[in-house]
């Protein structure tokens, strides 16, 4: 091996001049411009809730999509932190989406308790998983193919928060086409199998993120 | 903590005309001058291109890093080893640093991620090459102040590896010589004769334990 002064000399004389990468908000503002766009073109391809104007003045179902936007930009806007060595010494940014994920339950809480008479279940069930599933693919994908071209030391959280973050677009998209007001759907097949999505994320990230 | 000092340009000085980059990289050059331990003012300056800036940044890191990772590995050759990696993320990474945050914190944050790297391999080969007691139970009542083995019988199998592999191992072990005095004898370089050094303890553990 050679030794560190012919090393930083070899580096040295391959550096370049380097645009240095963008600020995590920046990067984060970028990532959501994308998927907002690839919301409203699906919207756009598979139509909105025919209720949607009726349902947006219900302040439950309202707090939920705003809960989920929440969500959203807390994990886009966490998973470019992540992206940088150093968390772009803004930590507690990248725990931010733990507080949407709290306001998020709350909502969902506070919507069952108000859910009275419970509204009818749906006749489908893991349909909605499925659908929510293959329609964050592509955000992942991109996502993951974004955050390799940083340098994260933590890969696995990385990979788990910009899986979330793929998925939230999903859920919302969902809540805005499917016609449903079962709570308890929502919570057993949109937002528990965000877990399992999750933890696939922290798994991904392991293999992909790792440099 | 390495801040930026502010730069007074005093308004009698003559108008020169340069471009906006252009002075600015003038104003960082006097800064870090004025501190060469300055390294977000050399960071910027590697960042636009400056090699010397560059090397003077790495060569600045390696000084504070080396005491870091020798408090945490017990070896010289490790933290060296260790170093070499950690350089060459840095560089790989060195995008991700706009010189306008600390510097230490993101070399930190990367050499802490190297050096676990670096220890978990480290252990899981220990683990990897960790011998179950229940498989050597019955040669642990054996005479272990015996052995098969000669002075004679292990020169005798040196002999027989070909013959640079056997010069080298003769050089190193009976005559005492250090790999680089070595290189030097046989034209060879460094890390070739180390090489062929591990290649010839392969061959001849194989030789000997038939």
């Amino acid at each position: 091996m050679e030794n560190i002064d012919e090393l930083i000399d070899r580096l040295a004389r391959e550096s370049g001049g380097v645009k240095p990468a963008p600020h995590p908000f920046k990067l984060g503002l970028k990532w959501m411009g994308w998927a907002t766009v690839y919301l409203f073109l699906s919207l756009l391809f598979s139509g909105l809730r025919p209720d949607l104007m009726m349902k947006l003045h219900e302040s439950w179902f309202m707090a939920e999509i705003m809960a989920l936007v929440a969500v959203f930009v807390a994990t886009s806007v966490s998973a470019a932190v992540l992206s940088f060595p150093d968390l772009h010494q803004m930590r507690r940014m990248a725990f931010s989406p733990l507080i949407a994920f709290a306001l998020l339950m709350l909502v969902l809480i506070g919507a069952w308790h108000a859910d009275s008479p419970p509204a009818p279940l749906p006749v489908h069930s893991f349909e909605c998983t499925i659908s929510i599933t293959l329609f964050s693919l592509l955000p992942t994908v991109w996502t993951f193919y974004a955050m390799r071209k940083f340098a994260s030391t933590h890969f696995c959280w990385g990979g788990s928060v910009a899986a979330l973050s793929a998925f939230s677009v999903s859920a919302l998209w969902l809540r805005l086409h499917e016609v449903n007001d079962s709570v308890l759907h929502v919570v057993e097949w949109h937002y528990l199998p965000m877990i399992a999505f999750g933890l696939a994320g922290w798994g991904l990230g392991k293999k992909i993120l790792k440099w | 903590m390495n801040r930026l000092k502010p730069v007074m340009i005093n308004p009698a000085w003559p108008s020169i005309r340069v471009n906006r980059k252009k002075s600015y990289k003038i104003i960082f050059e006097c800064i870090v001058a004025d501190n060469p331990d300055n390294f977000e003012a050399l960071m910027k300056l590697a960042l636009n291109g400056d090699q010397r800036a560059y090397a003077d940044l790495l060569r600045g890191t390696s000084r504070f890093l080396r005491p870091f990772l020798a408090k945490r590995l017990s070896f010289t050759n490790e933290v060296e080893d260790l170093l070499q990696e950690i350089l060459i993320s840095l560089h790989k990474a060195r995008h991700t640093f706009d010189g306008n945050r600390s510097y230490r914190p993101w070399v930190y944050a990367i050499a802490k991620f190297r050096l676990q790297d670096y220890l978990r391999a480290h252990y899981s080969d220990q683990l990897h090459h960790a011998i179950e007691l229940s498989e050597v139970e019955e040669s642990l009542s054996g005479n272990v102040t015996e052995t098969g083995m000669s002075y004679e019988s292990i020169s005798g199998e040196i002999q027989k590896l070909p013959g640079k592999q056997a010069a080298i191992l003769q050089l190193m072990h009976q005559e005492g010589y250090t790999a680089k005095e070595v290189a030097e004898k046989l034209g060879m370089n460094e890390s070739a004769v180390k090489v062929a050094a591990h290649r010839a303890y392969k061959v001849l553990r194989s030789q000997l334990e038939k």
